[in-house]
């Protein structure tokens, strides 16, 4: 007599999940694109900055519903495609305000392992257990991944940190999924 | 390690989202408690316990019941 545990998508955190990465990559390059002809900020620029800081207003939302509905894990795979796509700390096409960029990226990648960090403490004994064996096997993937890169290293291209970061969130939610099945669910 | 706590919850007519509450876990714990797939920690089975107002063992049994001491006392 298992609990059926197949939620909405709403409930999911499926949902959220998509309205926060489109806000803030659509924020992201809004942001970017405000300053893209002119390194001063336009009448036209200030239009298009707004609709960025409001897209990214509406990403923090999702996020924070998503932790508030305690399917935070989410924000693992959040915080892989906002690396992959805004790639924070690195200006881009931005031709100035390059440091402000680079110091507003590190802020929010400081502030969101915060986040992860007490939501975690505050979760329950399981859903630690899940994230400690899902962490684990991101980081036995990043291990074994680093070797397999320095076997072909002279073929591929060059290796960004951010890449590095990426990969290792991906594999620990993976891993958590994968945990998560063999706990939480019957085969 | 099995336990006895789809029975103790039916008998309340408590919901796995009632007991999850009363113990401060979420209901997917409960599920993954009750369906035997996970084994909670010492203070999570003495809660559990505490809240069916019924000692550990009566909630809990190991797999295999350790065999009974032999007759013979050591001397």
């Amino acid at each position: 007599m298992g609990t059926d545990l197949r939620r909405p998508l709403a409930d999911s955190g499926a949902l959220w999940f998509v309205v926060s990465a489109v806000g803030s990559v659509g924020g992201g390059w809004l942001s970017r694109q405000a300053f893209r002809d002119s390194h001063e900020l336009t009448a036209a620029g200030f239009g298009t900055l707004l609709a960025g800081l409001l897209s990214i207003l509406v990403a923090g939302f999702a996020a924070w519903k998503l932790a508030r509905a305690g399917v935070y894990s989410w924000l693992l795979p959040l915080a892989a495609v906002n690396l992959l796509l805004l790639q924070p700390g690195r200006a881009g096409d931005v031709r100035t305000w390059r440091l402000e960029w680079g110091v507003m990226g590190l802020a929010w990648t400081i502030a969101a392992v915060l986040v992860f960090a007490r939501l975690l403490r505050r979760s329950d004994e399981l859903e630690r257990r899940l994230h400690l064996e899902g962490a684990f096997y991101g980081f036995a993937t990043g291990l074994v991944a680093s070797v397999v890169y320095a076997l072909f290293e002279t073929r591929l291209p060059e290796l960004r940190g951010q890449w590095v970061a990426v990969a290792l969130l991906l594999s620990w939610w993976a891993g958590y999924l994968v945990t998560a099945r063999r706990y939480r669910w019957r085969a | 390690m099995k336990n006895r706590l789809r029975v103790l919850r039916a008998e309340r007519d408590w919901s796995q989202a009632d007991l999850a509450e009363r113990l401060s876990v979420s209901r997917q714990t409960v599920n993954a408690i009750e369906n035997e797939r996970y084994d909670p920690s010492l203070p999570l089975a003495f809660a559990i316990a505490r809240v069916f107002a019924l000692r550990i063992e009566d909630v809990f049994t190991p797999d295999a019941e350790p065999p009974p001491p032999s007759g013979e006392p050591p001397e």
